[in-house]
């Protein structure tokens, strides 16, 4: 019996890592580079675009996963994929969450680097573009740290994941979810334990993380 | 090296992601045909669908994905052909549903009973009510009066449609039932668990499936509260399986539907159901139309057998089987004699 | 083309100061030009403009006989042959060797030639044993020796150097200055443009000298005469150290 828990326990556990490690990914591939671009480009409504971006730090992630279940669904547009109720569809509504932290994160980062870097690299004749990875590898602390920050909304994420994962077993169980279950039906020794193995999870990924924000790019 | 330094962590984070999705799909069975059936979290924490699932997997080697949310959305989800088939019991949703094209062969296939649940103190005296509808009142007579507290599902589920129906049958309609009072009526927006949870913490009624109460009661959540009022034909809690309309949504896997439908309505999926016990209790009796049990098990109650009482509405009246009553606490476990 | 530099009725404004005003010189190819002057007299500004950092509001800009908006794409090649070292030592957080190397490798030089001239460069510094040390644990005076090797590596026709040893002990600055009057010397293409506000520094390292106030060039002279007989008395009272900066 305990075997079989300590099974399920670890099949959950690799999917909360693949959902969460495969939204974190896409979102930081996304929300970085957009970042950058929005910090370090002149253009009009740059203002108001940054705005948008720190406001979507508060979307509500029931709301991602409404979205994604309507676009999903087969009454929606996008049904006849089939994605809804796999673990596709989770990565797609945590991405959709990732990516404004990501970004802003970004924008902040690059922003803070000494404008004289940025006019030395110019001057040694970079190309735009060389000017801009140049810049984000001097703020690489920062672009690690959005990583990080996108990764924890992951691992965390819970309302979303089930709406549109479905919470369905062996299939599109996740920590949290499963959390959300046994509480549901009142183990709550079991519930907190398997919080723990969450929070030692997300622990693992940050230390590995932080060894890569600390690793001097030299 | 600083290029290289970059492409080494990249290479290493992408070859993390492939041995754990290797890891995710190696551990995960290979797929057979799959059924996705919507039904009701009540439903899926009673345990019933883990007990007699597999038997239905094996029987026709494939496996069912059961989602769990409100009954509300169980049928949304039916509607709009994101599932296979349904497992509720919310029958006046479920006509609506029919009704509406969106669903086909409607049948009935078990039931479990609600319960009426309450403090030790029992302030409203709901043990000595003579119907659910008298406890109904008594709460709400006492309620207003600030004696007693009753928390309510308020969601789309179908203990909530239920609540409705026993408020709406002793005269008060479902806008006046919103309008209650909020100092003794409190609509909590959640699951049976946490509404039971609730009332443990506020002294308070409730109307609760028997098997959350059972299962709270279980872990040791709600030491002072217990079951005042059950038995009555009022609370019975009638569960229905649908198929999804396959003309409708035709990559609906129809075939695999109908089959549970078909076995869990046949005498063995019948059996099976009758079989499972939980905290000491058979929490559902199996009534597909044209399920006989041929033996009793201790504890069930075939409703055929009172036919010639009964007229054939199912409905027993609670006199006639308290008679015979010999546990204390079990709703409609009653041993029969000589069966 | 002897002119390394042309500058035409160069004007800048920001907000409300105007920080130069019709600004005209002329820097020769193989001369180590001085921009001398006070804090505020928009020297730093015009540099930034003659490195295409900027663009003038009005007036041109000549490079090695081009003329050349900072905006276009001539602008990014003739960039590509222009150096300039800061006041500040500004060094990108990563090795001293790869500092040096980043001039080259935008450029897309091979690594092979990339390190050749990354192991020379490191010689004549004499940092060869903390090639691999992050640049930024260096010492002030040789994190702008580094500066000055990043920004000639790639052999530029044009140096600018803006205060570059404002923030230095004067062993530094001693050093930083042999290393500037070695590098004009070995070629004759090379010009230097030096901006400083010190004029013993200007009296040590430049052929001729401009004097800038107030957004203006007040004179421009070869060295000797710029000291000795100035014909503006702006000139003559900062060179004798009576205009306070």
């Amino acid at each position: 019996m305990a075997l079989e828990v300590s099974y399920d326990v670890i099949q959950v556990t690799l999917l909360s890592l693949y959902v969460s490690g495969c939204a974190t990914i896409l979102g930081s591939a996304i929300g970085i580079p957009l970042g950058a671009l929005i910090g370090l480009k002149e253009f009009g409504g740059k203002g108001l675009l940054k705005t948008i971006t720190y406001t979507m730090y508060g979307f509500p992630p029931v709301v991602s996963g409404l979205a994604i279940y309507y676009l999903f669904s087969r009454a929606g547009p996008l049904g006849s994929f089939g994605i809804l109720f796999t673990p596709t569809a989770m990565i797609l509504a945590e991405t959709l969450l990732v990516i404004p932290l990501t970004t802003g994160i970004t924008i902040a980062s690059v922003a803070e680097v000494d404008r004289s870097v940025k006019e030395t690299v110019k001057s040694l004749g970079t190309t735009p573009r060389q000017s801009v990875l140049t810049v984000m590898r001097e703020a690489w602390v920062g672009l690690v740290m959005a990583a990080m920050i996108g990764f924890g909304r992951c691992i965390a994420e819970v309302g979303a994941a089930y709406m549109v994962g479905g919470n369905i077993k062996g299939e599109t169980r996740v920590l949290t979810t499963v959390i959300m279950l046994e509480t549901r039906q009142g183990h709550f020794d079991y519930a907190l334990g398997l919080g723990l193995v969450l929070i030692a999870v997300a622990m693992a990924v940050f230390f590995f993380l932080r060894l890569l924000q600390e690793k001097e790019l030299l | 090296m600083r290029q290289s330094q970059l492409m080494l962590i990249a290479v290493a984070v992408v070859a993390i992601l492939l041995v754990s999705t290797a890891a995710v799909f190696v551990l995960m069975k290979e797929e057979p045909k799959k059924l996705r059936m919507a039904t009701t979290t009540s439903t899926q924490d009673s345990g019933l669908l883990d007990y007699i699932l597999p038997t239905f997997e094996s029987k026709y080697n494939c496996k069912v994905d059961v989602i769990a949310v409100g009954s509300g959305q169980a049928l949304e989800m039916g509607k709009r052909g994101d599932v296979d088939v349904l497992m509720v019991h919310s029958p006046a949703a479920e006509q609506a549903f029919v009704a509406g094209g969106y669903g086909t062969n409607r049948t009935q296939i078990m039931y479990n009973w609600f319960v009426i649940v309450g403090p030790d103190s029992d302030p409203a005296g709901t043990r000595n009510a003579t119907s659910a509808k008298d406890a109904f009142q008594r709460i709400h007579d006492n309620g207003t009066a600030g004696h007693a507290t009753f928390v309510s599902r308020a969601d789309a589920s179908g203990t909530y449609t239920k609540e409705l129906g026993i408020w709406s049958s002793i005269g008060y309609n479902n806008t006046t039932v919103v309008a209650f009072d909020t100092s003794w009526y409190k609509q909590a927006g959640q699951g049976m668990g946490a509404v039971l949870d609730m009332c443990e913490d506020l002294n308070a009624y409730t109307l609760s499936d028997d098997a959350t109460y059972y299962s709270r009661v279980d872990v040791a959540l709600i030491p002072h509260l217990n079951i005042t009022k059950q038995g009555d034909s009022a609370l019975k809690n009638q569960y229905s399986v649908i198929l999804v309309n396959s003309t409708m949504w035709p990559h609906i896997n129809k075939t695999l539907a109908k089959d549970f439908l078909d076995w869990i309505s046949s005498k063995a999926g019948q059996d099976v159901v009758k079989s499972y016990v939980k905290y000491g209790h058979q929490l559902f009796t199996p009534n597909a139309p044209g399920y006989t049990s041929t033996t009793a098990i201790a504890g069930f109650v075939d409703t055929r057998l009172f036919e010639d009482v009964t007229a054939g509405t199912g409905e027993v009246p609670e006199a006639m089987l308290m008679a015979k009553d010999t546990r204390v606490d079990a709703p409609l476990g009653r041993a029969m004699d000589g069966a | 083309m002897s002119d390394a530099v042309v500058l035409k009725n160069i004007t800048k404004r920001y907000k409300d100061v105007t920080a130069l005003k019709s600004v005209s010189l002329t820097a020769s190819k193989g001369e180590v030009f001085g921009l001398l002057g006070p804090s505020g007299s928009g020297k730093s500004t015009l540099l930034r403009i003659v490195d295409l950092l900027e663009a003038p509001d009005s007036g041109d800009v000549e490079i090695s006989g081009e003329t050349v908006h900072s905006d276009s794409k001539e602008a990014f090649h003739t960039r590509r042959r222009i150096g300039m070292v800061l006041q500040k030592p500004m060094v990108l957080n990563r090795s001293v060797e790869n500092n040096l190397a980043y001039a080259l490798r935008i450029r897309g030089w091979s690594e092979e030639e990339t390190q050749k001239k990354v192991d020379r460069e490191l010689k004549r510094l004499g940092l060869e044993e903390r090639r691999k040390k992050n640049a930024r644990t260096l010492s002030g005076g040789e994190m702008q020796r580094l500066c000055f090797a990043r920004s000639t590596i790639f052999d530029p026709v044009l140096l600018l150097l803006d205060e570059f040893t404002a923030n230095l002990d004067p062993a530094n600055v001693a050093l930083l200055e042999d290393m500037i009057r070695n590098y004009a010397s070995e070629n004759k293409e090379r010009t230097v443009m030096v901006v400083t506000h010190n004029l013993f520094q200007a009296r040590r390292m430049c052929h001729r000298i401009a004097l800038m106030w107030e957004g203006e060039v007040v004179e421009v002279a070869d060295k000797k005469r710029f000291f000795e007989a100035p014909e503006d008395e702006r000139t003559a009272a900062f060179v004798s150290g009576e205009l306070v900066y």
